[in-house]
């Protein structure tokens, strides 16, 4: 409960600038469940953020919220300066958004689909649409299906059909809810660089992911969020170098190996799978230097994650998810 | 419905798509769905097919001389301005309300089931216009279906059936354009009805993701109204039964016409829409995106 990070220490010099969302004591229920909890989000101005957590564990609940789509049962929401959900007239023109998935009717073709959400754009001139409807189609490739039914869309040129509607004209802020679902590799690589493309502009994302390798690739910030609490949230970076480094020794000679690496002034401890070697103060091949001069079989040597990394990991690639108390027994006291 | 531009913290003025231009992307929506298309042809297809029908009917019976065919039918016989009026009020009984349920089950349910209504709320278009702009939407399509049918069932008649100036129930003759005027006014008072269904659908579809739970309720509001009415210990239930000024709609067919019947129905149909819409614009507001 009290694992989420403070908001102010993430990003050293936006300091001045004000974030593109925040949220404060963020608390959703549906119906006696508690969906999120406690959640005080900041998404840095100029952030890609990755949101982080497995199915279920609240991302889309806040984004929703944070779009102003859902009424918090309590907490409160900022977007670009404005208050949600009051605010979302003034808001949500600067905001692109992709929720739970393109949502378009079947019956018209992707052209027709974006004229009609361009229709509803207040930042398009009636003499703007059909030029920026064009554009947003040539920039997903999709401008060769325009004229298509949507109905007939594979689900990745559905996903591209909501990306051009996110982006059918410049944002300020662009929310991406699990943007690479459904696609294949070049699409996964396509909307990569879409969101590079956006970050280089000055724009700030927020993209939600289950996948620690999709969040790494793209994001500078990250929030990780588990059965609807925010368990860490910082600079990727800052939060991937966090807690020491472990190379785990699969051998048969464990204690052949420890006095060997002790000998050697490499602290190392046997654990039920080999041996533990703590890396502050060395490195791995120094460490297999070592073990093979002391003449110790040595059959795996394998990089152990570190607490944070591990955490996200179990997070976000196991299928079983972790429970709440193991989270806090394993959050290390650089994620506060 | 401009709540939002009152109370926000910034004086800079919002910037909104223009209202005409989310009505007309409305309607083209509508319109080119294709099951919308087929059924607003095929109720324009109604009064031409009744109209074939009468015309058989009579001709195949005229040598026996008279007893051809029955009631309403046997009035609009050699009498085609009667035939657009006739089918309006036979396409009453069913395919009109089913027509307006199913434009207000697709205005917020269907829309919701397809994620569309969350990108309009995205874009932002304001809750309130949202509503505005799909009523106005589901009220121009339901006029339009039965003024193409008065069109289809005017011409049939006038091809068919023939005549000269419409023949009331009363047994007087009006002439042409006293004709068309009855015809007008049916149009009127048929399209306030559907609107008032329609109406209570919206309110439904508001709160619903399914379609067809509107449809569902909405012919099923009918169906009990239609019972309830039917039974003689509940008639103090009939001035609040949405079906009892539809039994009246006959009346524009009598010279001369009797408006208090009506005026009743119009005002009790108006009553329906204002609780429609109030109820559908309530749960707007706390709708989930």
């Amino acid at each position: 409960m009290t694992a989420e990070s403070e908001p102010g220490t993430v990003a050293v010099g936006a300091a001045t600038v004000p974030p593109a969302a925040r949220t404060r004591g963020l608390r959703k229920v549906y119906r006696g469940t508690v969906a999120v909890d406690h959640v005080d989000l900041e998404v840095p101005a100029g952030a890609v953020m990755g949101m982080l957590g497995p199915n279920g564990s609240g991302k889309t609940t806040t984004i929703r919220m944070l779009l102003g789509l859902v009424t918090p049962t309590s907490g409160e929401v900022e977007l670009l300066g404005h208050k949600m959900p009051d605010g979302a007239a003034h808001a949500l023109p600067g905001v692109g958004a992709l929720v739970e998935g393109p949502g378009f009717s079947p019956f018209l073709s992707g052209r027709d689909n974006l004229l009609r959400v361009a229709a509803a754009e207040p930042l398009l001139t009636s003499a703007e649409i059909p030029n920026a409807v064009g554009e947003a189609l040539e920039r997903v490739g999709l401008a060769h299906a325009a004229g298509r039914r949507f109905r007939a869309y594979s689900l990745g040129m559905k996903q591209r059909l909501g990306l051009a509607s996110a982006l059918l004209v410049p944002r300020r802020f662009v929310v991406l809810d699990e943007p690479t679902n459904g696609l294949d590799p070049a699409g996964t690589r396509e909307v990569r660089s879409v969101i590079a493309d956006l970050h280089a502009a000055g724009t700030t994302v927020l993209v939600s992911s289950h996948l620690l390798s999709e969040v790494e690739a793209t994001c500078t910030h990250v929030a990780v969020l588990n059965q609807g609490l925010v368990v860490a949230q910082g600079e990727l970076s800052a939060l991937l170098e966090a807690g020491t480094a472990n190379l785990l020794v699969t051998t048969p000679e464990v204690t052949l190996a420890v006095d060997a690496l002790r000998e050697d002034r490499v602290a190392a401890r046997p654990v039920p799978e080999g041996v533990l070697v703590d890396l502050t103060a060395t490195t791995a091949p120094d460490v297999v230097a070592s073990l093979v001069r002391a003449g110790v079989p040595v059959h795996e040597v394998r990089r152990q994650r570190t607490g944070l990394e591990d955490l996200f990991a179990r997070l976000t690639e196991d299928t079983a998810v972790a429970d709440l108390a193991d989270l806090e027994t394993l959050l290390p006291e650089d994620a506060r | 419905m401009t709540a939002m531009t009152v109370g926000a913290e910034v004086g800079a003025p919002v910037r909104r798509a223009p209202l005409l231009r989310l009505f007309r992307s409305e309607l083209r929506m509508i319109l080119r769905r294709p099951r919308n298309i087929i059924g607003i042809g095929l109720l324009g297809l109604v009064p031409v097919v009744a109209g074939i029908g009468i015309s058989i009917a009579a001709s195949g019976s005229s040598s026996s001389d008279g007893d051809s065919v029955d009631g309403l039918a046997a009035l609009v016989d050699g009498n085609g301005m009667l035939l657009p009026i006739f089918a309006l009020v036979l396409a009453l009984n069913m395919l009109l309300p089913l027509t307006g349920a199913m434009l207000a089950a697709d205005a917020l349910a269907g829309e919701s089931a397809h994620g569309t209504l969350r990108g309009l709320l995205l874009a932002p278009v304001g809750r309130g216009r949202l509503l505005a702009v799909k009523a106005m939407g589901v009220a121009t399509v339901v006029l339009l279906s039965i003024v193409l049918m008065a069109v289809t069932g005017l011409v049939t008649g006038l091809l068919l059936l023939g005549g000269d100036g419409m023949l009331s129930s009363s047994g007087t003759q009006l002439p042409f354009v006293d004709g068309l005027g009855r015809i007008g006014l049916t149009i009127v008072l048929l399209t306030v009805q559907i609107w008032a269904l329609a109406a209570v659908a919206l309110a439904v579809s508001a709160y619903t993701e399914h379609p067809l739970i509107v449809i569902v309720c909405s012919l099923g509001l009918l169906i009990v109204s239609g019972v309830l009415s039917a039974i003689p210990a509940l008639d103090w239930l009939d001035p609040v039964l949405i079906i009892s000024s539809w039994e009246s709609i006959g009346e524009v067919v009598r010279d001369p016409l009797d408006w208090a019947p009506l005026g009743e129905g119009v005002l009790r149909a108006v009553c329906y829409m204002v609780i429609g819409i109030s109820i559908a614009y309530g749960r707007m507001l706390s709708r989930d995106g």
